[in-house]
C-alpha cells in the first residue's frame, strides 16, 4: 500500500531536480482545492509503530501462549510477602494486660487520641457522646461481651460482623485500639442525652 | 462492481471530460446542524461544570431525585459525545462531502429527517435520563424505544450518505471520506449488538447478555464510540477543514492510507483494556493491552500528518484563532492518544483505573480534540455559510485562550486528583496493613482538586458562551438572502481500468462499494475474535448450580441501584492487588456476576468498592446512611437518596422482571415467577421489621428504600458463603 504511485512520472523528476527537495502535488489528487503531496512516512513513525508490534508479539506470546503468570498468579506471589510482613510484625497479636491499659485510662494524651478516632470512626454507630444507635449504649455498665478492658480490646478488634460491628484490627493500629477503648471506658456513666437501652449482662466493677 | 455502476448510472456514454452540470450544495442543513452544535453544546458543557460542582459540593444534589450526580452525569456525557459532538460531526460532514463529491445530498428529505430525528431523540434523551430510565451501561444508557429509534435515523443518516457518494462527481473518494464511511459502518455495528435488550415495560429492559459477556460487549462498545464517534469522524473533518484554513496541500497521502487502515483495523481489538484485572479472561485482557499499545503510531499518524500539513502556515497561527485551534486539538489528540496506550499497560491500569486520572484523560480528548476542532470548523464554516464576515476576531482568540486555559486547568487537576488516590489506595506500610484504610480519607483529601476542575471546566465554557456571542453577532450580520451557491462540474463517466488509477489503493478510492466493505472486515475480525467466544460461554464462566439468583426483591432493588446511576461513582469488581483485596476482600470471580444483566462493574471509584459490601454493615446503618450519608460518613460527598423513602416499591412488576430474566436463562422456578409479588412483599417486611427492631421508624415495608437495601446486603455474599471458589 505504501509505494503508492511509485510509477508517477513526476515523482522521479522532482527528487532528481528539486534541491529543497519539495515532494510535487499529486496529479489528480485535489479535492474540492484541497491538494495532497506524496512526501514519504516519517522514519521515526514508521520505526514507532514495528517497535509496538514487535512489542505486542513478545508480550502476548509469553503471557499467552508461553508460561508467563497470570494476574492471579502474580497477586498470589506479591499477597505471600503482604502476609510474611504481616506475621513478622504481628501488629494485632501481642497481648496486652488489664494493668497496661489502666495504665492508658490515666494518660490524657492518649485519651484525646483515642477521642478523635472515636470521633472519626465510631460515632456513625454508637453515636457522639456513646449514647449508642446501630450499635450498643457504650456509657452504661451492661455489656454484651464483657466489662473488661481487655474484653473490649478483643472486641474492637476483631469485632461482630454478622451483629454489625467491623473489626478494626486491620485498620487500627494496637496502640490506636487501646487508645479508644481507654477513651470509651472513660464514658461511663455520663449518662448522655439519648441513651439506649442497656443491652447485655450487668458488669459489677 | 455493479453498485458502482449504478452510481453514475445516469451517465450516458461520453467522452472523458463529462457533460457539465449546474447544481447547488445544500447548506441549509448545514447551518441546522450548526446551531444544533451550538446549542447543545452550552447544555452539555453546563451539564459538566454542574456535576464537577456536585462531586466538590454534594449540598448542589438539592436531594431531589432528577438533578442528583447519578442521573445527571449520564445526561453530561450524552450530551456532550451524541448531542454536542453528534451534531458538530454531522455539520462538518453536510459540509464537507457535498464539496469533496461534487454533489448536493442524495435526499434533502432524508437530511430533513436526519436532522429533525436526531434532535427528538437528544430532547427525549434529556427527559428520560433524569426520570432515572436507563440501560446502566455508560454512554449506551438510553431505554430500548429511544435505542431503536437512534438505530432508524442512523439508516436514514447511512443511506444518504451513501446514495450521496454513488451520485459524486468525483471520481475518487479523499481521506476524509474513508473516515466518513468508517464511522457510519462501525457506529451502527456497535451501537446494535451492544442494546439488544429484552423489554419488561416501556421504560425498563435487561440486556441479553449477562456478567462478565455484557461487560466485555459493552466495552468494545464504549472504547469504540470513543473511536468511532470521537476520532474517525473527527480526524475526517481535521483532513478536510485543516487544509482548507492553512490553504496548503495535505502533507502526506500514502501517512493517510497507512494510518486509516491500521487505525480502524485495531482500535476495534482495544476494548479489553477497560477491564483490566477484572474478571474477564487474562487472554481477552492481554489482546486489549497489546493492541492498545500498537494503536501509539497509528493515531499519532493523523496528528503527524495534520500538523505537516501546517508546514509553511506556522506564521499564521499567531494571528488565526482557526488554525490555533486546530494545532491545540491535534495537540491535545496527541497527548491523549499516546496517554490512552499508557493506561493500558496493566501495571499502569492498577494505578489509574476507578481514579480521576481516567477522566483528566477523557477530558484532554473531549474538550482539547473534538470541543477544538469543532470551534476550528464553527468559526471556519459560519462565515461561509452566512455570506459574510467573523463578527470579531479578537474575540475568538479569547474563546482559544479560555479554552486551552481551561482544559489545563481541568486536566492537571484532575490527573494530580486520579494519581493522589491512586497511590493513597494502594499505599501499605511495613506490617502489611493499608496505610490509608479508612476510604473516605483518600476522598476528602482530592475534594479540594475538584473545586479546581469546576473552575477548569467553568473557563472552558465562558469560552464557550464567548464563541455563542460571536456567532450570534456573525449571524445577525448575515444577508437576508442566503440562497445555496449554484456550482458546476462534469458528470462522472464509466469507471475504466484507464480512470480509476494504477496503484491498488487509489483503484480502491474509485470504487466505495468496495471500500466499505473492506472497512466492514477491518472492524469485523477483531470483533469475531474478541465477542464470539464469550458465547461459548462455558469457557468463560463456569455454571455453578450452588449459585441462586437474586431473589425478587433484591432484584428490584439492583434496577433502582442502575436506576440512581450508583455505578458511576461504585465499583463492583475488586481486583487481585494486594492493597486491594486487604481493603475489600477476595478478588472477584466472574461467576458472582453471572446473573447481572447489566453488570455494574462500573469504571470509578468515587466511592468505595460495593462488590462485597453484603453483610458488612447492619441494615439500619444502610437506612442511615442512604438517607443522609453525613449521618453516619462524617464529610462523605455522596448525594442523599430521601425519595426513596417517600416512594413505594413497584411489587406488580416484579413477577414480569422475573419472566423476562428466566426467559433469558436465569433459572427461577415456576413457583418463584407465579408468587414473585407476594415473595417480595413477604422479604420486604422481614426487613422492615427488622430495622423497627433496631430503631428505624415503622411502614417502611413498602418504601424504595427496603428493595435497595436488600439488594445491597445481597452483595458478595455467595462468595462469603463459599458458594464460589
Ligand atoms: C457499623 C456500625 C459500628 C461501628 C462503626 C462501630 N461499632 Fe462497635 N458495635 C456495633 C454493633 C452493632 C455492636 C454490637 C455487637 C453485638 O451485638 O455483638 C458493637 C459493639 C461494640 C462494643 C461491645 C459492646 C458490648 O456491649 O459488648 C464495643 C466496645 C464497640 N462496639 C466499640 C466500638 C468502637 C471503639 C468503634 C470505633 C472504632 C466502633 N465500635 C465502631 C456497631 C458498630
Ligand atoms: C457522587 C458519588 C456517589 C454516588 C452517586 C453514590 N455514592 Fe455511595 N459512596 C460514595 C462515597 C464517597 C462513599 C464513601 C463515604 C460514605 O460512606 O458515604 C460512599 C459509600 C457508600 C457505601 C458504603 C460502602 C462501604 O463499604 O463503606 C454504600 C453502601 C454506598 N455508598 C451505596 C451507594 C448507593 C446504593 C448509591 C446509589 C443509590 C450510591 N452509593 C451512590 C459516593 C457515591
Amino acid at each position: 500500500m505504501s509505494k503508492s504511485d511509485d510509477n508517477d512520472p513526476n515523482r522521479k523528476k522532482s527528487t532528481q531536480d528539486s534541491l529543497e527537495s519539495q515532494p510535487h502535488h499529486l496529479a489528480g489528487h485535489t479535492y474540492d482545492g484541497i491538494d495532497e503531496l506524496d512526501n514519504a512516512l516519517p522514519r521515526w513513525w514508521i520505526n514507532l509503530f514495528y517497535i509496538t508490534i514487535v512489542f505486542s508479539l513478545g508480550y502476548f506470546s509469553y503471557y499467552v501462549m508461553g508460561d508467563g503468570p497470570t494476574l492471579v498468579r502474580e497477586w498470589e506471589i506479591d499477597r505471600g510477602e503482604q502476609e510474611i510482613a504481616q506475621l513478622s510484625k504481628p501488629a494485632g497479636l501481642k497481648s496486652v494486660t488489664e494493668d497496661e491499659l489502666k495504665l492508658v485510662l490515666k494518660d490524657s494524651t492518649r485519651k484525646l487520641a483515642g477521642q478523635a478516632i472515636y470521633q472519626s470512626k465510631c460515632i456513625s454507630c454508637h453515636g457522639a457522646h456513646g449514647e449508642g444507635g446501630i450499635g450498643p449504649n457504650l456509657t452504661d455498665d451492661h455489656w454484651i461481651h464483657g466489662g473488661k478492658m481487655t474484653n473490649l480490646v478483643k472486641m474492637v478488634t476483631v469485632g461482630v460482623l454478622d451483629k454489625g460491628m467491623p473489626p478494626w484490627g486491620t485498620i487500627l493500629k494496637q496502640n490506636e485500639i487501646h487508645s479508644v477503648v481507654a477513651y470509651v471506658k472513660s464514658l461511663r456513666g455520663t449518662h448522655p442525652a439519648g441513651a439506649k437501652a442497656p443491652q447485655g449482662d450487668l458488669v459489677e466493677q | 462492481m455493479s453498485a458502482e455502476q449504478s452510481g453514475s448510472s445516469t451517465a450516458v456514454e461520453t467522452p472523458a471530460s463529462g457533460v457539465m452540470e449546474r447544481f447547488s450544495y445544500d447548506d441549509r442543513i448545514v447551518r441546522q446542524f450548526i446551531l444544533a452544535t451550538l446549542v447543545w453544546g452550552f447544555v452539555a458543557l453546563l451539564l459538566g461544570v454542574f456535576i464537577a460542582s456536585q462531586l466538590a459540593d454534594w449540598r448542589l444534589n438539592f436531594g431531589i431525585s432528577w438533578l442528583t450526580f447519578g442521573r445527571m452525569r449520564p445526561l453530561h456525557t450524552n450530551a456532550a459525545v451524541f448531542a454536542f459532538a453528534g451534531n458538530g460531526i454531522f455539520a462538518g460532514i453536510y459540509y464537507s462531502m457535498q464539496r469533496l463529491l461534487k454533489t448536493r445530498m442524495y435526499s434533502d428529505l432524508l437530511s430533513k429527517i436526519h436532522f429533525w430525528g436526531w434532535q427528538a431523540i437528544i430532547v427525549s434523551a434529556a427527559i428520560t435520563l433524569p426520570l432515572g430510565f436507563t440501560i446502566g451501561k455508560e454512554y449506551a444508557e438510553l431505554e430500548w424505544p429511544i435505542s431503536i429509534a437512534i438505530t432508524v435515523i442512523w439508516v436514514v443518516f447511512a443511506v444518504n450518505f451513501f446514495q450521496t457518494i454513488f451520485k459524486r462527481r468525483e471520481r475518487h473518494i479523499y481521506v476524509a471520506i474513508w473516515f466518513y464511511i468508517a464511522t457510519v459502518i462501525t457506529v451502527a455495528l456497535l451501537h446494535i449488538i451492544n442494546t439488544i435488550q429484552v423489554p419488561v415495560s416501556l421504560w425498563k429492559s435487561y440486556p441479553i447478555y449477562a456478567g462478565v459477556q455484557d461487560a466485555l460487549v459493552q466495552w468494545w462498545y464504549g472504547h469504540n464510540a470513543v473511536a468511532f464517534v470521537l476520532t474517525t469522524p473527527f480526524l475526517g473533518l481535521m483532513y478536510y477543514f485543516l487544509p482548507k484554513a492553512a490553504e496548503k496541500p495535505v502533507y502526506s497521502y500514502r501517512l493517510s492510507i497507512i494510518h486509516f487502515w491500521s487505525l480502524v483495523f485495531i482500535y476495534i481489538w482495544a476494548g479489553p483494556h477497560h477491564l483490566l484485572y477484572t474478571a474477564l479472561p487474562d487472554w481477552a485482557q492481554t489482546l486489549g493491552m497489546v493492541f492498545s499499545i500498537m494503536l501509539w503510531a497509528p493515531s499519532w499518524g493523523g496528528m503527524i500528518n495534520g500538523l505537516l500539513t501546517l508546514r509553511g502556515a506556522w506564521h499564521r497561527v499567531r494571528t488565526e484563532p482557526i488554525l490555533k485551534f486546530f494545532v491545540a486539538g491535534l495537540t491535545f489528540y496527541g497527548m491523549a492518544t499516546f496517554e490512552g496506550p499508557l493506561l493500558s499497560i496493566k501495571s499502569v491500569s492498577g494505578i489509574a483505573h476507578y481514579t480521576d486520572w481516567i477522566i483528566a484523560h477523557v477530558h484532554g480528548g473531549t474538550l482539547g480534540w473534538n470541543g477544538f476542532i469543532i470551534f476550528a470548523m464553527v468559526y471556519w464554516m459560519v462565515p461561509r455559510l452566512w455570506k459574510t464576515e467573523l463578527y470579531s476576531v479578537r474575540l475568538a482568540n479569547v474563546h482559544f485562550w479560555t479554552g486551552f486555559l481551561g482544559t489545563l486547568v481541568y486536566i492537571i487537576s484532575m490527573w494530580v486528583a486520579g494519581i493522589t488516590q491512586g497511590l493513597m489506595w494502594r499505599a501499605v506500610d511495613g506490617t502489611g496493613r493499608l496505610v490509608y484504610p479508612d476510604f473516605l480519607e483518600t476522598v476528602l483529601k482530592i475534594v479540594p482538586l475538584y473545586y479546581v476542575r469546576a473552575i477548569g471546566g467553568g473557563l472552558y465554557l465562558v469560552g464557550f458562551v464567548i464563541m455563542l456571542y460571536n456567532i450570534y453577532k456573525t449571524v445577525r450580520s448575515a444577508p437576508a438572502d442566503l440562497k445555496d451557491d449554484v456550482v458546476s462540474a462534469p458528470r462522472l463517466t464509466r469507471n475504466t481500468i484507464e480512470n480509476l488509477g494504477k496503484t491498488p489503493h487509489r483503484m480502491l478510492e474509485g470504487l466505495p462499494v468496495v471500500f466499505s466493505v473492506l472497512t466492514l472486515v477491518a472492524v469485523g475480525v477483531g470483533t469475531m475474535i474478541e465477542i464470539v467466544p464469550t458465547f461459548l460461554a462455558a469457557d468463560y464462566v463456569e455454571a455453578n448450580p450452588l449459585l441462586k439468583p437474586y431473589t425478587g426483591l433484591q432484584l428490584h432493588g439492583r434496577d433502582l441501584y442502575v436506576r440512581e446511576g450508583c455505578y458511576l461513582c461504585h465499583s463492583q469488581m475488586i481486583r487481585p492487588i494486594p492493597s486491594e483485596t486487604l481493603r475489600y476482600g477476595e478478588y472477584s470471580r466472574a461467576q458472582e456476576s453471572m446473573y447481572d444483566r447489566p453488570f455494574q462493574w462500573g469504571s470509578k471509584r468515587t466511592g468505595p468498592d460495593l462488590a462485597r459490601v453484603g453483610g458488612k454493615y447492619p441494615d439500619l446503618w444502610h437506612y442511615r446512611h442512604m438517607m443522609d450519608p453525613r449521618e453516619v460518613s462524617p464529610g462523605s460527598i455522596m448525594p442523599a437518596y430521601p425519595w426513596m423513602y417517600r416512594d413505594k416499591t413497584d411489587f406488580a412488576i416484579i413477577q414480569k422482571k422475573l419472566k423476562v430474566m428466566k426467559s433469558l436463562g436465569v433459572p427461577y422456578t415456576e413457583v418463584e415467577v407465579r408468587f414473585a409479588e407476594q415473595q417480595a412483599r413477604e422479604e420486604a417486611k422481614l426487613i422492615a421489621d427488622q430495622l423497627v427492631a433496631q430503631g428505624a421508624p415503622k411502614g417502611t415495608e413498602e418504601k424504595e428504600i427496603i428493595a435497595l437495601i436488600a439488594y445491597l446486603q445481597r452483595m458478595g455474599q455467595d462468595f462469603k458463603k463459599g458458594l464460589i471458589q
